[in-house]
């Protein structure tokens, strides 16, 4: 898909120096504190977001990364990723006034993921992409999305 | 044009492949930026679960509340035939409803009107009566104003092909809009060949007795475009500009209908060629 603007907004984040580019995936362990009961899943990566080598390399310390999902793009919906702190976030939602987040962790790397993103992305893979024109962290191959833009920020969705 | 400050804007919903799901009018309410933004959409009410439905999956965790306004009556305020209508005496009128407004469409609709239920339109517009829905319909036919799913098919109608541009309903300056890559492609390579178009029939048909798409063919048999809706002895057809001038045809069941097809006054003087 075509984005005219000169980058697609939400777009990720730069961290220097890069570690060289490893390959993709080994399975996840997946945490979930702060999370309420959902739905039980019978295959057990389905509602997971997996980690790939490259991003457990790049975050480090108390840090962890957020993935998030809103509206717009040229496809409909884009991703947003955000490096942070505190799990519990400010802006409270819903009627208990919690956010309620799923958290996902490979060898000490984690990355959290609102219940109302997980719904766009579960069964994503985040990668740490190391290009000649940027390194971000990217979603990967993701089943719940359709056609997507060609610079991978925006997409649009199956169901 | 400073779109904030309009109160009527016309627009379609796109999909992603840049085919027409729902065509919109957008009212604002609210009176200056610094409030919250409180805007009213007006729709085909066939569809208004699917549109709500549409817009609450892109809302996520934006805090927006969508809801219907069951207890709003929508008129469109149609220029009579007298002369001497003007919109000056009309603009007077606002204060006693909720939207008084020129349709953003075209001159040629008029005004919206936007009121509580039961309110008294007399004591809103003087000198003014209420006339039949059809009557609206059949104005909106004869200057090929298209209205509504059955006007615009969601996932077949193309909005450069019904005139979205001709009506003010898009901006090709804007940022990243779901629909874009084809709509902003045939705008940029200049050429649209088929549109939207008023037909007049030399009698008046039967309501659906013209089956949806139906073949338009011109005199030598050649196809000119396909039907799209219509009442009594007007329409609306997606023909090709080429043929606009000739005189047309139909088969229903068998028997040979013929029509001819108008520019609209309202297009702009560039437009047919």
């Amino acid at each position: 898909s075509w984005c005219p603007a000169p980058l697609c907004g939400g777009r990720a984040l730069l961290r220097s120096p890069p570690a060289p580019a490893c390959p993709l995936g080994s399975p996840l362990r997946c945490a979930s504190s702060f999370s309420q009961p959902g739905p039980t899943e019978n295959d057990p990566s389905e509602g997971q977001v997996l980690l790939s080598e490259s991003c457990v390399k790049i975050t480090e310390g108390s840090e962890f990364l957020r993935l998030q999902v809103e509206g717009g793009g040229c496809s409909g919906f884009q991703y947003k990723f955000s490096l942070d702190t505190v799990i519990n976030p400010d802006d409270r939602q819903g009627q208990r006034g919690v956010v309620v987040v799923r958290v996902f962790e490979q060898g000490g790397a984690r990355v959290v993921v609102d219940v109302d993103s997980l719904a766009f992305v579960k069964g994503s893979m985040v990668d740490f992409s190391q290009e000649l024109i940027r390194s971000s962290f990217q979603v990967v191959s993701n089943p719940q999305a359709e056609k997507g833009c060609s610079c991978g920020t925006s997409f649009s969705v199956k169901f | 044009g400073d779109a904030a400050l309009r109160r009527a804007l016309y627009a379609h919903v796109l999909n992603v492949q840049g085919r027409c799901l729902y065509d919109l009018i957008l009212y604002r309410l609210h009176e200056s930026p610094e409030e919250e933004p409180h805007i009213l959409l007006e729709c085909d009410s066939s569809v208004l679960d699917a549109i709500q439905k549409h817009l609450k999956l892109y809302k996520i965790r934006r805090k927006v509340n969508i809801a219907p306004c069951l207890d709003l009556s929508l008129w469109a305020v149609v220029p009579g035939e007298q002369a001497g209508d003007t919109g000056g005496s009309l603009a007077q009128c606002a204060d006693q409803a909720l939207i008084l407004t020129p349709d953003p469409r075209t001159e040629v609709m008029g005004w919206r009107l936007i009121t509580k239920k039961g309110v008294n339109l007399s004591a809103i517009i003087p000198e003014s009566h209420i006339g039949n829905i059809q009557d609206y319909h059949r104005h909106r036919y004869k200057q090929g104003i298209p209205e509504g799913v059955e006007d615009l098919p969601p996932g077949v109608a193309l909005p450069l092909e019904s005139n979205l541009a001709y009506m003010n309903g898009i901006s090709f300056t804007k940022g990243c809009y779901i629909g874009q890559e084809l709509t902003a492609r045939t705008h940029h390579m200049g050429v649209i060949r088929k549109r939207l178009l008023p037909v007049h029939f030399s009698a008046p048909l039967p309501k659906n007795s013209i089956p949806v798409g139906a073949e338009i063919l011109t005199e030598s048999g050649k196809s000119a475009g396909k039907f799209r809706a219509g009442s009594g002895e007007l329409g609306i057809a997606l023909l090709r500009l080429a043929n606009t001038n000739e005189p047309l045809c139909l088969n229903i069941a068998g028997d040979k209908v013929k029509l001819t097809a108008s520019i609209p006054e309202w297009w702009p003087k560039t437009a047919g060629k």
